[in-house]
């Protein structure tokens, strides 16, 4: 039995639907994360969980129960937000033992708790202190702190990296991550950082305008996009639109503009069909040499970027389309010079192929 | 000519010293970043050059022209900020005609102006918009747009994509930067993110604690950093303590662990000095039993993002340290609880001498 | 230790019901009863006023008359304010300096002064020996009382006291609004170019209108209202609110409350729909007219240079209007006690004294004790009870739908002339009413209530807007706290800064409170209407003793309050 279940949650604010009929099942000792851009309806699903908002429609169970009309603090599930919301007339503290004193657990077992806890998120020693004397990560760790010591099973962590310089972020991802699981609890952890959410979860569910787009591990979801949209926000990806111009038995062949063909392993679409092919930057490779049986194509390096650790090209091909490429640096024999004639290659077995969407192309992947 | 140049400018809030005595140059036409943990001082420096801050000693020069006495709207820039500050109660059209409005500039004049803008942002379709009626990275557009439409020779911007979603981020960095090449400006941007910086800048110059640690071309910074906290701050680095025991016409050997050593290439220090090795998890490789510099030990974690595997390994002394490495498609060759061992090139590794105030200080972003 | 009450749902919503029930009877029904006085006996209204045996539609006339001084007053008092008041929340919002809390402190204080002991105090200031006048030396006072400034046809010092009262509510209110507003917007406008004052003009501006003009309907609603101190500054004048006074007195309740009832439905109906507007997000507002460049240019150039070298102006000019209307009397008033302490030094008298009219044969002074000890007690037990109301009202104002709503009633109690209120309330409550009390000091109590809720929930609102109390409830609701848990251990310690100001505030105004004061008193006299009686028996020092001490008293209080919130 699912830890949690969200049954055909619906809710709206005024015009807006920021759940549109939501299933969700999470397993005990889950790490989950929501991914989603702003307004896709990510605090809105924590916060019903929460039962801070009631849904308009639709059931949520935990452990089983039905927990609709139930207030948060009979919910076990305890919501974090990203601004940490330290009580701040309270001490580190008071912050963390507040949820097993106001369940008016007995002191021996408050002490207990709180001082283990603190113990394990290494801020012992600034027991005294006051929110606004500790900096940015340490106020997150007190969160957290807080969160577990209330003995709650469920931990909503509402982008919790969130109010973090960048890179700090790298750092705490793994030991929020190693937190929950040492303390076998459940995790939902919502967030706009596809990468954050692809390093630590367990399972991914894109939400995108209310619905889940795709759930899976992030392994799935990053190597088996269901839709054009879940391929470029997951990891991003290059998008060359054609027409099916060959099916045969180990693959197609796309027609793009130019005349030139691209060939996939996907078989499932029919000849005429048009289509979008995706191709990730990381599976591009750039040479001055074609690489046998690859798709080969010529192009001219337009501008490059170096993007932690790696060197991104934009590249024109000859048929005018334009693709970017990821190496990393050491990877790289020499770097290209902008301008510069080269050799673009990716396989066959690399390449997604989705119909082409009714609504246009730049609408579905949400370009600005 | 320079485009700016920062004397000796120092800024004191009570008993911080968010600005300590900095000096800074910034060609006409280069794209510079600055970069830093919070409160090194980088948004304090920015405001001074706009005029929003006085400094208390030292003196700017935006064009040559020495700008101390000059108020802000004197001083000839274009600002973009965090929080993106649309005028709420104007359109994008009068947003953006803003400017040129308040410059005395007549409508005849500015309405290419605004169209050409418009078309560089690729939102001639909504230029009767309200803000509130616009995504977030179309606001910050809008914005740029509106600061860059005078033509100022100087473009100041602070964190202008803190405010947007990671994705949004991604895209909008392209669109900076090819709008200040385009119009041939000068760029000064500050930024906590220093992936943002190192991908979007011509030069990018590291603060902590007021004042300047490092200043260099993006893949100088990443591949040769010239100090602990910059090798730390600019992407991800393993550090390992160590002993010089030998010196050669190659490089040092280096004591890491009891029985371990590592060979670097670096001939800087002397046969008993304490060091720390650093080098980065992407330019390692593992299981290679040929190449120098074999580091064993045990598989802790994995963790994957799309393609690349960042692999936690714990060595015989204790020290953690991370593999990145790009992952087939089939299963890894190994998993938790293996040991493994890692390959460093001395070519890949950087040698420091050890921090008088130990390393984790040195270390400390925050 | 803390009580874990399981049945938390049923809890508060009997506390919600009981607070409601409290507001309605406590604050609304006596705000609106004269009201419905006046319907329920509108034959005898309507012959009292229109068709009276003896003097025809006299009263009728009369009412009008008045109430058109009352309008020319307070329209002018309005505009003067917001000539003046305009730049000085701008200063109060946006820079700071040395000595900018006791700036503020300066400006607020007309709002919890007794307003008696200030009308007196500006009395003596403008029209007598020991104001101005004697400090120039002319040997009588400056001006005479009822001098009228030409063209508006206003007393002079009527004129005066009354900007000095309401000029807190303007600049109080746009000073909230332009601190609102985000500082980036107008630095957005600088780095392209805008000088300071063009900033002004285009993007603040525009972006305040809902506050200024929330501001404005106050000012002018309170000046309506004002009784106290023009019981003493009006000289041969009346304005609406000191004419309810005098008709009580004279036993024309039906025109009085004829009156009354007008200046409740105009204030109804000028803060209603200004809330509305204001309420339902109005976030701007811009004249559709585009100036012809010219003169936009000219305009831009005039700003460009006074910018820079005019600054000043803005910030010195509304120092001298603070200076000299609030800062002055009570200095003046300070002074002659001093002065006149003895012996009235013109005449050399002992009987011109303050210390004899306290302690000879009138003993004034046994008065004061008296009348201290009624004003305490009142101030006590009405703020007791307000407090009672006020903090569930503030809850639910903040969490309920409906909220809004109410908060925007709140505001009538505040600015209905208190001469009406207390009619009300004697109407309502004593002897041809429900007969609950009679006139006295029990009265008086149920009349400073109905003020004095509105008060600490302003207060209160304050500080709970000003900190993220949801955010903190609801985490601490995910934590295990029951809703009520999470109000007594997280909501209530973070806004107690502002139960602590509304507790005070609420205090210092019942001491000072005159108007509604007088006229449902009885026996039971309070200090501030100790004052009223003293002028009119013509004992000036022992007036001038009473007022200086009501005006001490208050000073002292709000230095608490500075103290409180500081810390």
């Amino acid at each position: 039995m699912s830890l949690i279940r969200l049954v055909n949650v619906t809710k709206k604010f005024g015009d807006i639907t920021a759940l549109d009929h939501v299933d969700l099942s999470i397993e005990d000792g889950e790490y989950v994360c929501v991914l989603g851009q702003t307004g896709a309806g990510k605090t809105t699903l924590l916060r019903v969980i929460a039962g801070l908002v009631e849904p308009d429609e639709g059931e949520i169970y935990i452990e089983g129960r039905l927990v609709n009309g139930i207030p948060p603090e009979e919910r076990n599930a305890v919501y974090m937000f990203q601004q940490f919301a330290l009580f701040p007339h309270m001490n580190v503290w008071q912050n963390v033992s507040f949820g097993p004193v106001i369940k008016d657990w007995d002191n021996e077992t408050v002490e207990k708790v709180s001082s283990n806890i603190l113990e394990m998120v290494r801020l012992a020693d600034r027991k005294d202190a006051f929110p606004n004397e500790l900096s940015g990560g340490m106020q997150q760790r007190v969160a957290l702190a807080r969160g577990i010591a209330s003995g709650a099973r469920i931990l909503l962590l509402d982008e919790p990296l969130g109010a973090l310089d960048a890179r700090l972020r790298v750092d705490l991802r793994s030991q929020l991550r190693k937190l929950v699981k040492d303390q076998k609890l459940t995790a939902i952890h919502v967030t706009h950082d596809q990468e954050e959410a692809l390093m630590i979860a367990e399972r991914v569910a894109v939400l995108r305008k209310g619905r889940i787009e795709q759930m899976g591990s992030p392994r799935e979801v990053y190597s088996r996009p269901q839709s054009i949209f879940v391929a470029s926000f997951v990891g991003g990806a290059n998008f060359i639109e054609g027409n099916i111009s060959k099916v045969y038995s180990s693959g197609s062949s796309i027609e793009i503009r130019g005349g030139y063909q691209i060939s996939v392993s996907d078989r499932s679409k029919e000849v005429g069909e048009k289509v979008v092919v995706a191709v990730r930057p990381e599976d591009i490779s750039v040479g001055s040499a074609e690489v046998i049986g690859s798709n080969n194509f010529s192009g001219r390096i337009e501008s490059k970027m170096f993007i932690g650790g790696s060197m991104e090209y934009t590249i024109r091909l000859e048929n005018d389309d334009v693709v970017s490429c990821k190496i990393s640096l050491s990877d790289l024999p020499t770097t290209y010079k902008t301008g510069e004639r080269v050799i673009v290659s990716f396989l066959a077995e690399r390449c997604y192929v989705f119909p082409y969407p009714k609504g246009g192309l730049l609408e579905e992947i949400e370009a600005i | 000519m320079p485009e700016v140049r920062l004397v000796n400018v120092s800024k004191r809030y009570g008993k911080i010293l968010a600005n300590d005595n900095v000096n800074l140059t910034i060609e006409n036409g280069e794209y510079v970043s600055i970069i830093g943990p919070s409160g090194c001082g980088k948004t304090t420096l920015i405001k001074i050059i706009a005029g929003i801050i006085k400094p208390d000693e030292g003196k700017i020069y935006i064009g040559g022209k020495l700008v101390n006495d000059l108020s802000t709207e004197d001083r000839g820039i274009g600002y973009v900020f965090q929080n993106i500050a649309l005028f709420p109660h104007m359109t994008v059209w009068d947003n953006i005609t803003y400017g040129p409005r308040v410059r005395g500039l007549s409508p005849e004049e500015t309405r290419p102006l605004a169209l050409e803008m418009l078309e560089m942002i690729r939102l001639s379709a909504r230029s009767d918009a309200y803000p509130s009626e616009l995504s977030g990275g179309t606001q910050q557009k809008t914005a740029v747009a509106r600061a860059l439409i005078s033509r100022s020779e100087l473009l100041l911007l602070d964190e202008p994509l803190g405010a947007l979603d990671v994705k949004v981020r991604g895209e909008l960095r392209h669109e900076l930067r090819r709008l200040v090449k385009d119009l041939k400006l000068t760029a000064l941007h500050v930024t906590h993110d220093q992936e943002e910086a190192m991908s979007i800048s011509d030069r990018v110059v590291v603060m902590k604690k007021g004042r300047i640690v490092e200043a260099d071309a993006p893949i100088e910074l990443y591949t040769r950093p010239r100090s602990i906290f910059t090798a730390n701050f600019v992407g991800e680095a393993n550090f390992l303590k160590g002993i010089v025991t030998q010196i050669s016409d190659e490089g040092s050997l280096v004591d890491v662990v009891d029985g371990l050593q590592m060979m670097t290439n670096s001939r800087n220090a002397k046969v008993g000095d304490g060091v720390v090795i650093a080098f980065r998890p992407e330019f390692t490789s593992i299981g290679d039993t040929e190449m120098l510099n074999r580091l064993v030990g045990k598989v802790v974690d994995i963790l994957y993002s799309g393609s690349i595997g960042r692999v936690r390994v714990q060595l015989a002394n204790g020290d953690q340290i991370v593999a990145k490495k790009a992952l087939s498609l089939q299963r890894p060759t190994f998993s938790v609880g293996d040991n493994i061992t890692v390959n460093v090139s001395p070519k890949n590794t950087l040698v420091y001498p050890y921090p008088k105030e130990g390393l984790d200080k040195e270390l400390a972003l925050e | 230790m803390l009580l874990r009450l399981r049945r938390s749902i049923d809890f508060s919503k009997s506390v919600v019901w009981v607070t409601l029930g409290a507001f309605v009877v406590f604050v609304l029904l006596p705000t609106f009863y004269l009201i419905s006085y006046v319907f329920l006996r509108w034959n005898e209204v309507r012959v009292e006023v229109f068709a009276n045996p003896i003097i025809g539609d006299e009263n009728w006339k009369q009412i009008l008359k008045v109430l058109f001084f009352s309008f020319r007053l307070s329209l002018s008092t309005v505009a003067f304010d917001l000539v003046f008041g305009i730049p000085l929340a701008y200063v109060l919002a946006r820079k700071s300096f040395h000595g900018k809390s006791l700036l503020e402190d300066i400006v607020t204080l007309p709002l919890v002064i007794p307003t008696s002991g200030f009308g007196f105090a500006t009395l003596i200031t403008w029209t007598t020996v020991a104001g101005i006048g004697g400090f120039l030396g002319l040997g009588s006072g400056l001006i005479p009382l009822n001098t009228v400034i030409p063209i508006i046809e206003v007393p002079f010092v009527l004129f005066i006291v009354h900007v000095a009262l309401t000029f807190p509510y303007i600049v109080r209110t746009i000073e909230t609004k332009f601190r609102s507003i985000d500082i980036t917007f107008e630095i957005a406008s600088r780095t392209l170019g805008a000088s300071s004052l063009t900033t002004f003009r285009n993007i603040l501006s525009p972006l305040s209108v809902p506050g200024i003009f929330s501001g404005s309907v106050l000012a002018f609603a309170r000046s309506l209202g004002e009784t106290g101190a023009t019981l003493i500054v009006s000289g041969v004048s009346t304005t609406a609110s000191v004419a309810i006074v005098r008709w009580t007195s004279e036993f024309k309740l039906a025109t009085a409350s004829f009156m009354g009832s007008l200046l409740v439905i105009i204030a109804w109906v000028i803060i209603l729909p200004a809330e509305l507007y204001v309420g339902r997000g109005a976030r701007s507002f811009s004249i559709p007219y585009r100036m012809p460049r010219s003169l936009s240019n000219t305009l831009m150039k005039f700003e460009r240079f006074a910018s820079r070298r005019a600054t000043y102006i803005k910030d010195f000019v509304p120092l001298i209007v603070v200076a000299a209307t609030v800062v002055v009397p009570i200095v003046v008033v300070l002074n002659s006690v001093i002065v006149y302490w003895s012996t009235d030094p013109y005449t050399g008298k002992v009987e011109g004294g303050v210390l004899y009219q306290l302690f000879g044969p009138s003993n004034y002074f046994n008065s004061v004790l008296r009348a201290t000890s009624t004003s305490i007690i009142v101030a006590l037990v009405s703020t007791y009870i307000a407090m009672c109301i006020a903090i569930p009202l503030a809850f639910i104002i903040e969490r309920k739908r409906y909220g809004g709503f109410i908060r925007s009633i709140l505001k009538v109690p505040l600015i209905i002339p208190t001469s009406s209120l207390g009619l009300s309330v004697l109407l309502l409550w004593g002897s041809s009413g429900f007969n609950v009390v009679g006139s006295g000091i029990w009265l008086i109590v149920l009349t400073h209530t109905v003020f004095s809720v509105p008060v600490i929930v302003e207060s209160i609102i304050a500080a709970y807007e000003g900190s993220e109390i949801q955010m903190y409830e609801d985490s601490a609701r995910t934590l295990g706290a029951t809703a009520y848990n999470a109000i007594e251990t997280v909501s209530l310690p973070l806004i107690k800064g502002g139960i602590l100001t509304g507790f005070v505030l609420s205090f210092t105004h019942s001491l000072g409170e005159t108007g509604a004061t007088f006229i449902v008193m009885g026996r039971d006299i309070t200090v501030p209407a100790l004052v009223v009686n003293m002028v009119e028996a013509l004992a000036i020092p022992a007036a001038l003793f009473t007022s200086t001490y009501l005006i001490v008293l208050s000073l002292i209080l709000l230095a608490i309050i500075r103290i409180i919130t500081r810390s």
